[in-house]
C-alpha cells in the first residue's frame, strides 16, 4: 500500500520553498492544453482544448477518448481564436480534468480517512481504506482543495488582458487552494529556453502567429504583433486548395468510413460509409475533418524555401518537376500532390499567393504575413535595439515545423534587412518547438530559488487578485 | 518579470570592483553554482590578460552534470583607440554567453538569472548577448562595443 501523504495541516508551511516542490505547469493553447510537473522534460498531459458537450444531458466530456460520434454531441473550445480563455467555467473544468484526474496530483486525504481518526482495528483495515479512496477518484468536486500542496505556474499570451490574468489567479487560489501562483508570458519562456534574455520571438502556433520583442526578459508591449496565419488558417487554405482542385477533393473524416477498397490515384473513392441513427453535429464533423487536414499538413505541405517567392517567374515550373507526395484520404481516394504542396503554405509569406478564402476571417493582408508581422514589430521599437533582436530571432510553435520554414524565414529576413546580421534560433528537437513555453516554465518552476518569486497564498489574501498585475510583469 | 530568484555572491561584486576601480583584472567570468542557487566567480584574468585565453575559457565552459557546453556571464574591460585619433577609450562590457549547443536547462537558468547579476554590477557600459564562437571574436566585439568608432 502506498504511503499516505501527510495532511496539509502537519506539513511545513513553506513546503513549496524547498527543492522538492511539486509545482504544476499549465500551458493552455487554442489547439492543445499542456500540463505537467515542473522539472520534467515534457508535459505529461497534452489534451485538446476542444471538448465535447452533450446537449441532451447538459454534460461536458474531455480528452481525445471522449470524442467519438454520439447523439446530441457538440464540439466546443474554451479558448477563442486569440488564444485567450473565453469560457471560464469550461476552462476550470478542463484544467481540473487535466491536473487532478489525468495528471494524478496526490490529493490530501480527508481527515475521516487519513487513518489518524480510526479506532484501532486488526490489520485488514488498511485495505478497506484504500478501496474507499478508489471509489472517490472521479468525484473531484468532493475535494475542496484539490491542489492544496502544488504551486501552479501558468502561461499566457503576451496580449492577455489584466482581467483575464486576475481570473486565472482567482481560480488557482479560490477553486484549487494552491499555495502559490505565477504567470509567465509564453514568448519570454520560449526566449529564455533558447538561452536569450533579449530576442525577437516568432511563435507560429495553431490559431495565431505572433511576433514579440523581448528585451532583458521584458516584453516590449508595443512590439507585439499577431495574425491568424497559423495552423488553423493553413487548414482553411488546404480546404480552398481541395475546392479548387479538378476534380474537387472531398474531405471524408475517418469516423464515417465503414470500409474501403484501394483505388488508383485520381479515381473516385470506393468506400462504404457508416450510417448513424442520430444526427452528427456540424461542429463534430468539422473537428474530425480538421484531423484529416492536420495529417495532410504534416505529411504533404512544405514551405517554398526561396530565395525569392514562389510566384517569382520560373519557380512554379521548377516546383512542378520536384518529386511529389501521395496522400490517401480516409476513404481510400488518393492523389499525387506536387507544386500545390508549396502553394498552399505560400500565403503565410506572400498575401498575393494565398488562396481566395470564402470567409472574411480567412482573408489576409500583407501586414498579416510572417514578414509583415516581423517588419511591423521592428518598426515599432527603438532603432538601436533592432540589430540585437535580429541577431536573436527565436522560432517556436508547432506550425514552424513545416519543412522549409526556417530556410524561407532566413531568406526573407536577409532580403528585408541586408545590412544587419540575422541569426535564427530554432530548436532542432520538435518537442522543444511544440512545447517551448511549457518546457521553459517547467525549468523555472523547478528551481529551488524560484520559491521567493511565487505569489504566495498569503500575498494573494492580503492584496487580492490585483497582485498579479504588480508582480507578474 | 519571470526571474529565477538566484542570488549574487558577494565575491562577484568584489571581483567586479577590482576590475572597475583598481584595474586589477581585465576580465571576470561568472557562473551559477552547481545547485543553481547563486552566481559565483568562475575565473578572472589573474592567469594573464590575453583576450584569446578569455575566449577559450568561455568556449570550453561546461555545466556540471550536463552534456555539451555551458553558458557563462562575463565582464570584459575593452580598451580601444578611437578612429578619429582622439585617444583611448575604455568600455566595461557585460557578455551573456549562452552557446546554442548548451543544454536547455542551463540556458533557461542563465537567461532567467542574468538580470540579478547585471543589477548588482553598477557602471556597465554595454551588454552583448553571444551564442557562438563567432559572436566573441575580438574584432567584432570591439566594433559593437565602440559602435564603430574604434580604429
Amino acid at each position: 500500500m502506498a504511503q499516505q501523504p501527510l495532511p496539509s495541516s502537519v506539513q511545513p508551511t513553506d513546503v513549496y520553498g524547498g527543492d522538492e516542490v511539486s509545482a504544476i505547469v499549465l500551458d493552455p493553447g487554442y489547439i492543445n492544453t499542456r500540463a505537467g510537473f515542473a522539472g520534467e522534460e515534457m508535459p505529461k498531459q497534452v489534451l485538446p482544448s476542444f471538448y465535447g458537450h452533450i446537449t441532451s444531458s447538459n454534460r461536458d466530456v474531455f480528452g481525445d477518448q471522449a470524442m467519438y460520434p454520439r447523439a446530441d454531441f457538440e464540439i466546443r473550445n474554451y479558448m477563442n481564436r486569440d488564444s485567450v480563455v473565453e469560457d471560464w467555467d469550461a476552462a476550470t473544468k478542463i484544467w481540473e480534468h487535466a491536473l487532478v484526474n489525468r495528471l494524478g496530483i496526490p490529493r490530501p486525504t480527508p481527515p475521516s480517512k487519513n487513518g489518524l481518526n480510526n479506532k484501532p482495528k486488526p490489520a485488514a483495515e488498511g485495505e478497506d481504506v484504500e478501496m474507499a479512496d478508489e471509489a472517490d477518484l472521479d468525484e473531484t468536486e468532493n475535494y475542496e482543495k484539490p491542489m492544496a500542496e502544488n504551486p501552479l505556474l501558468m502561461t499566457e499570451a503576451a496580449w492577455n488582458s489584466p482581467k483575464q490574468r486576475e481570473k486565472a489567479i482567482e481560480i488557482c487560489m479560490e477553486n484549487w487552494a494552491c499555495p502559490a501562483f505565477w504567470l509567465s508570458k509564453t514568448p519570454v519562456l520560449a526566449a529564455f529556453a533558447a538561452g536569450k534574455a533579449t530576442a525577437l520571438v516568432l511563435d507560429v502556433g495553431g490559431s495565431n502567429t505572433s511576433v514579440t520583442a523581448i528585451f532583458d526578459g521584458m516584453v516590449l508591449k508595443r512590439s507585439v504583433q499577431r495574425s491568424p496565419v497559423g495552423g488553423v488558417w493553413l487548414s482553411s487554405q488546404i480546404r480552398s486548395l481541395f475546392e479548387a482542385s479538378e476534380p474537387k477533393v472531398e474531405v471524408v473524416p475517418t469516423f464515417m468510413v465503414e470500409n474501403k477498397k484501394p483505388v488508383e490515384a485520381g479515381q473516385p473513392a470506393d468506400a462504404r460509409l457508416k450510417t448513424f441513427d442520430f444526427q452528427i453535429s456540424p461542429s463534430f464533423r468539422a473537428y474530425e475533418e480538421e484531423r484529416v487536414l492536420k495529417e495532410f499538413k504534416e505529411s504533404v505541405v512544405e514551405v517554398w524555401r526561396g530565395p525569392g517567392r514562389y510566384l517569382a517567374p520560373g519557380n512554379e515550373d521548377y516546383a512542378k518537376n520536384l518529386p511529389g507526395r501521395v496522400f490517401e484520404m480516409p476513404d481510400g481516394s488518393n492523389q499525387m500532390w506536387r507544386e500545390q504542396r508549396f502553394k498552399v503554405a505560400e500565403g503565410m509569406w506572400d498575401d498575393n499567393a494565398a488562396f481566395p478564402s470564402a470567409t472574411e476571417e480567412g482573408k489576409i493582408t500583407k501586414a498579416q504575413t510572417v514578414p509583415g508581422l516581423i517588419k511591423a514589430a521592428l518598426d515599432s521599437i527603438d532603432v538601436d535595439v533592432r540589430p540585437a533582436l535580429l541577431a536573436n530571432v527565436v522560432v517556436t510553435g508547432s506550425t514552424s515545423l513545416l519543412p522549409g520554414f526556417t530556410d524561407r524565414l532566413n531568406h526573407e529576413l536577409t532580403a528585408m534587412f541586408p545590412s544587419v546580421k540575422v541569426k535564427l534560433h530554432a530548436a532542432g528537437l520538435s518537442s522543444e518547438r511544440r512545447f517551448g513555453a511549457w518546457i521553459g516554465g517547467s525549468i523555472l518552476g523547478s528551481l529551488g530559488t524560484f520559491h521567493q518569486m511565487w505569489i504566495s497564498r498569503k500575498e494573494y489574501e492580503e492584496n487580492g487578485p490585483g497582485i498579479v498585475e504588480k508582480r507578474c510583469k | 518579470m519571470s526571474q529565477s530568484g538566484a542570488t549574487v555572491n558577494e565575491e562577484c561584486i568584489t571581483a567586479y570592483n577590482d576590475l572597475k576601480l583598481n584595474k586589477k583584472y581585465k576580465y571576470v567570468i561568472f557562473k551559477l553554482s552547481d545547485d543553481n542557487k547563486e552566481i559565483v566567480v568562475d575565473s578572472t584574468s589573474e592567469s594573464g590578460p590575453e583576450y584569446d585565453d578569455f575566449r577559450e575559457k568561455l568556449i570550453n565552459a561546461k555545466t556540471k552534470g550536463a552534456v555539451g557546453k555551458g553558458p557563462r556571464y562575463a565582464v570584459y574591460d575593452f580598451e580601444y583607440n578611437l578612429a578619429s585619433g582622439e585617444g583611448v577609450r575604455n568600455k566595461i562590457t557585460f557578455i551573456a554567453w549562452s552557446p546554442d549547443d548548451a543544454g536547455i536547462m542551463a540556458k533557461m537558468v542563465y537567461a532567467s538569472s542574468k538580470e540579478a547579476l547585471k543589477r548588482a554590477l553598477p557602471g556597465i557600459a554595454t551588454e552583448v548577448q553571444a551564442n557562438d564562437a563567432d559572436d566573441i571574436e575580438y574584432d567584432s566585439l570591439v566594433k559593437t562595443v565602440s559602435k564603430g568608432t574604434a580604429a
